[in-house]
């Protein structure tokens, strides 16, 4: 009897695996635990068996009918479920949620923020500066004369003939250098401002400048943390390619191309076809501007390096047009 | 600048291919901007064979040929006279651009089909000779581009040059730099005069009267020019690198200009008044024209190059229009000078005059070069004009320019660099630019640089030159070693940073807009006439009239954002900036900058969904956004309280209130008047908050102190009380709080009423208030107690009464 129990339990459940359709179940149901079934009729024949084995026998058999059932339930409600059949009192659960206003950073400050903090990993602290600058901070002071052609490098807006609007933000270096002796270890971000304004240049804009004095800074520690920034910012598989320019507040000076982001060197428009993006501007602090803030150039060396956000944020949103940071579109805003 | 591969090639041996040289020269510091084809403009001209020419009558000057351009036999009307049928010639399709500017098309001449134009040398540029059609060699096939079947082949290399590298502002430059990286010799032009007759020294002077702003002056005479038009291969020089071509005298200055990056100026001799040359500064206000044909006013820091009697060319920048070269010009003086670099930048710059010429001067020639840039033009103009040499040359140099040595630790260059170079390593790279280097001990050099590289001057410089003729990407990448120093950051950025979440928490997104705006922004915000705002910060140099001033506000940001989205029938705005506004102070400082918060809502407070109809935000929205952002940032004390004073005339009056802490008023919050409203173009109601960031930081507490927690559970109490309209909410929680009950947990206002049957005059506001001890379960009746003593206080102080259950 036992046997017969559990060969009859084992028949059932493969019979359920082999079903199509819910019918299918039904049927099987009625035959295995219905008033007329395999099950109700094994309880009926317990009364035939020796009485010391009828309690053992019908309560095996009561279990097996309950298991039974259950697995019928079960496989019902799976084809239910997989038919999309609602049960008469849910939810739509695919309407939409009630909606919360999510507010959202600009896009520029979430980018500055993320390059920020890669170099607050590494130690540098955030200053800032005024965006109405000296002339004197903005220009002379990092070794750019009055009517040295490096000016033009730097399309001013002048508010008077000593103050301009910042072109860059490299002026908090001789802020921050004029208050304190080295180690210096800073980042500086903020507004610029140059007379410029097409698909890729807008009037002002915003950089961040870097700067570390310290003894014994070299021009590979200068690769090393920049690779460490490109790496974080964009990914692990970025190359860099160092290569010389000049700045008149930096030497050696270099201008540091990453691997096209989009098109991973193979040639694309947005890399002009070249494989290379122009990221950062960067170099050696010349030493004409630690005179000028009165640092030991026998005893410090150091490195400045500095670049355009939105450059940073259209290469990795993919934005082509930079005037779409300051129209504030909402459709533009949303996606950030 | 621009530098044709083929004229490279004269000076310097190229056997890499064109795009591999670039690359090392952008690697070697000079930026190749573009590679492009020099013949591309040829590549709709192809090789065609005339199949047949229709006989023409007297009256005809123009034939219709028949030609086989490889594709098929096209018709063309053609006037020359020179071609037989079986010819090959060069045929433009439509389409093709000449370097006339002319693009061809096909259409009807005479009533005739015409799909192209047959070209002579001169129409493709290929040569000067226009009095018939190009005939091209028997092996050409027809359909052939021209630029193939005759090898034309040349690159033309951009460059983006940095300001400090005048010395490659010339092909030599170029090649020099090519031949340090090929590590192959520099091949100089050999210049060889011939004889000279009359000495110069009988014919002209020159004479210095400024020797800082002229240190040298050279000058050599040619006689028997005959002015006419330049050899071929001059012209294609000129052309190959955007130059235009004049006559056979100014081409050859422009040639050596560009060859040696020398800038010279020639001077018809015999339209020299006694001719001399004096070099001295002009007169203030005296008018002078230059050859573009424009008057120019001149300023007594303006060096002027003269004759006997007055000005001829402004020193370095442009010559005169009275001494110009003319056709009939028999007599040459060729000007070679080195002009003080500030002198012509602050002239070209007064005049608004960027030259080839001054471009150079500015960022300083070879004061060495002048006398080789001298006599190579010379050498050409006795060659290509015919003319004949004055002997000898002038060269005045009252202000030699001393030689530069520097002494160059090859230790200290390791250390900036982070190299572990040799004593010859270093050496040899400074050696393979032609500076002349000796070792002065086991670690120090002795380093001359050639005249020509003026950026040169200190030892860093140097260390520049070894680390790019190495290769940036040979110099090992390390890491700093440093000490671990933190800093916590600054109390503003931490503010900056919880406010943004906060913000973006009440679900207003950030805009950022520009720094400057219009003008007028103040009239249009209503401001006072002694507002501090008026006190705006100008640019002398604005873009535009809308970005002319320094914002003194974010608010016409603000609404000029909303109104570009309205445009965009964005209508529904919860939009906050965090920025500075700039007030003027003294022209001697710099202007006060503030940090402001500010923000716009505007449209739904909830848009229309199936859940809900849309329903529009009002003022206690935003007043709640200012209250959450206070909270959030832990301000104390922050009260709101009815406008006063007339900072804030952009606000609806009766609709607006004064943000404080404590007697400080931080900003404002409330709905914007109509008025200003439709200043910005707008007309629907939106509500804003403005406020000072910079003070509001002065209040952020960033303490937290947790209270305990009751175990006892609190009891409420309800009163709902009829008092006067005028009574302000905050002056009965205010009473309430001074009461000091301390079983008072909370009080709340959970319902404002007015209108019947509420008398006129009166409102009905419903109290809830929230009862709790410390110590123990409070009874109804002790509770009951407390209340109705504090329902008393209430009616007497506020001169109210219960309202009717």
């Amino acid at each position: 009897m036992k046997q017969e129990l559990e060969r009859v339990e084992q028949e059932a459940l493969e019979a359920i695996k082999g079903v199509s359709d819910p019918t299918g179940v039904k049927t099987l149901k009625a035959r295995y635990v219905g008033r007329k079934g395999v099950v109700t009729a094994l309880l009926r024949k317990i009364s035939g068996l020796p009485p010391e084995e009828r309690p053992e026998t019908g309560r095996l058999a009561n279990e097996l009918k309950k298991r039974l059932e259950k697995a019928f339930e079960k496989a019902l409600q799976a084809f239910e479920a997989d038919r999309g059949e609602l049960m008469a009192d849910a939810l739509d659960v695919t309407l939409p949620g009630r909606p919360l206003a999510r507010g959202r950073m600009h896009p520029i400050t979430q980018m500055t923020k993320a390059i920020c903090e890669v170099f607050q990993r590494l130690g540098f602290e955030i200053v800032e500066g005024p965006d109405v600058e000296w002339d004197y901070y903005n220009f002379e002071a990092l070794n750019i004369p009055r009517d040295h052609p490096a000016r033009d490098m730097h399309d001013t807006f002048y508010i008077s003939e000593n103050i301009v609007l910042r072109t860059h933000t490299s002026p908090i270096q001789i802020r921050v250098m004029e208050s304190q002796s080295p180690p210096v270890r800073i980042i500086a971000p903020g507004k610029s401002y140059r007379v410029d304004s097409d698909i890729s240049h807008t009037p002002m804009f915003f950089q961040v400048e870097g700067l570390m004095v310290q003894e014994n800074i070299s021009f590979g520690d200068l690769k090393g943390v920049l690779t460490t920034f490109a790496h974080q910012i964009f990914d692990e598989e970025t190359s860099l390619r160092f290569r010389p320019s000049f700045f008149p507040f930096t030497e050696p000076s270099a201008e540091i191309d990453i691997r096209c982001v989009i098109c991973r060197g193979a040639g694309c428009r947005v890399c002009s076809h070249t494989g290379w993006l122009e990221v950062l501007g960067a170099g050696m602090v010349h030493p004409a501007v630690f005179e000028m803030v009165g640092y030991d150039t026998d005893r410090y060396t150091g490195f400045a390096f500095g670049m355009g956000i939105e450059r940073i944020a259209m290469l990795k949103y993919g934005i082509e047009d930079i005037r779409k940071f300051y129209e504030n579109d909402l459709r533009f805003l949303e996606q950030f | 600048m621009k530098v044709s591969l083929s004229w490279l090639k004269d000076y310097v041996t190229i056997d890499v291919d064109v795009v591999k040289l670039a690359e090392a020269l952008t690697m070697a510091g000079l930026e190749v901007d573009g590679l492009v084809d020099r013949y591309a403009y040829l590549d709709r001209v192809v090789v065609g064979r005339i199949v047949e020419i229709a006989p023409r009558s007297h009256a005809e000057t123009l034939s219709l040929c028949r030609v086989d351009v490889g594709n098929g036999i096209k018709p063309v009307v053609c006037g020359a006279t020179n071609i037989k049928e079986g010819d090959l010639v060069p045929m433009a399709l439509p389409g093709a651009q000449l370097p006339s500017g002319e693009t061809i098309e096909a259409g009807r001449m005479r009533g005739q089909a015409s799909e192209g134009m047959l070209c002579s040398e001169a129409e493709l540029a290929l040569g000067m000779d226009s009095s018939g059609i190009l005939l091209l060699p028997e092996t050409a096939k027809p359909g052939l581009g021209v630029a193939v079947a005759l090898s034309l082949s040349d690159t033309i290399i951009e460059f983006d040059l940095t300001p400090n590298r005048s010395d490659c502002l010339s092909i030599i430059g170029i090649a020099r730099e090519v031949a340090a990286i090929l590590k192959t010799p520099l091949k100089y032009p050999k210049v060889k005069l011939p004889p000279g007759e009359t000495p110069i020294e009988e014919l002209s002077s020159v004479t210095i009267e400024a020797p800082d702003h002229c240190p040298r002056y050279a000058a050599r005479v040619v006689t028997d020019v005959n002015i006419g038009p330049s050899p071929f291969w001059l012209q294609d020089r000129l052309h190959s690198v955007g130059l235009r071509t004049i006559n056979n005298v100014v081409d050859v200055t422009n040639f050596v200009l560009m060859e040696m990056g020398q800038p010279l100026h020639a001077f018809d001799f015999d339209r020299l008044a006694e001719h001399r040359i004096v070099i001295k500064t002009a007169q203030e206000g005296q008018a002078f024209t230059t050859l573009d044909g424009v008057e120019r006013t001149l300023g007594s820091d303006m060096l002027m190059i003269c004759d006997g009697k007055g000005p001829v060319a402004l020193a370095g920048i442009m010559g005169g229009l009275e001494s110009e070269i003319e056709d009939q010009t028999t007599r040459v003086l060729i000007e070679s000078a080195y002009f003080n670099p500030i002198t012509t930048r602050r002239t070209a710059k007064r005049l608004g005059l960027n030259t080839e010429s001054s471009h150079r001067f500015e960022r300083g020639v070879d004061p060495v070069g002048v006398r080789r840039a001298l006599d190579r033009a010379a050498q050409l103009m006795a060659e290509l004009a015919g003319g004949k040499l004055a002997e000898g040359v002038i060269d005045v140099y009252p202000r030699p320019i001393p030689e530069r040595v520097i002494d160059l630790s090859v230790k200290r260059t390791n250390r900036l660099l982070g190299t572990r170079l040799s004593q010859d390593d270093v050496g040899a790279y400074l050696k393979s630019v032609e500076l002349d280097v000796e070792p002065l001990d086991k670690d120090r050099l002795r380093v001359v640089p050639p005249t020509f590289r003026v950026d040169i001057t200190r030892p860093e410089d140097l260390m520049e030159e070894v680390a790019r003729l190495r290769g940036y990407d040979q110099i090992p990448t390390t890491h700093p070693v440093s000490h671990v120093v933190a800093r916590k950051p600054d109390k503003k950025l931490r503010v900056r940073d919880r406010l943004w979440q906060l913000l973006a928490g009440c679900g207003f997104l950030e805009i950022v807009t520009y720094s400057f705006i219009r003008r007028d922004a103040c009239d249009q915000l209503l401001l006072h006439d002694q507002d501090p705002r008026r006190q705006m910060v100008s640019i002398l140099n604005p873009l535009t009239e809308d970005q002319a001033v320094m914002r003194s506000s974010l608010l016409p940001g603000l609404l000029a954002t909303m109104y570009r989205n309205s445009k965009q029938r964005n209508e529904n705005l919860r939009i906050f900036e965090l920025g500075k506004v700039f007030l003027y102070t003294t022209p001697d400082e710099l202007p006060e900058e503030i940090e402001m918060i500010s923000g716009l809502w505007t449209g739904a407070r909830h848009v229309k969904t199936w859940h809900s109809k849309e329903s529009k935000v009002d003022f206690y929205d935003m007043k709640g956004v200012v209250e959450a952002v206070c909270a959030g940032l832990n301000i104390a004390g922050v009260r709101f309280a009815p406008l006063t004073g007339t900072d804030f005339p952009y606000l609806r009056s009766g609709y607006a209130a004064q943000i404080q802490v404590g007697n400080e008023r931080l900003g404002a919050v409330g709905e914007l008047s109509g008025e200003v409203l439709r200043n910005f173009g707008l007309n629907q109601v939106a509500y804003c908050f403005d406020l000072n960031f910079d003070r509001l930081v002065d209040h952020v507490s960033e303490e937290k102190r947790t209270k305990a927690l009751s175990r006892f559970p609190a009891t409420t109490r309800d009163m709902a009380l009829i008092l006067s309209n005028s009574i302000e909410a905050q002056a009965l929680l205010d009473f309430m709080e001074a009461m000091g009950q301390v079983l008072v947990e909370g009080v709340e206002i959970f319902d404002i009423y007015t209108g019947s049957p509420i008398p006129q005059g009166k409102k009905s506001i419903g109290l809830r208030f929230t009862y709790r001890s410390f110590e123990r379960s409070l009874t109804d009746s002790e509770v009951n107690e407390i209340h109705d003593t504090i329902t008393r206080e209430v009616l007497k102080k506020f001169s109210a009464r219960l309202r009717p259950e």
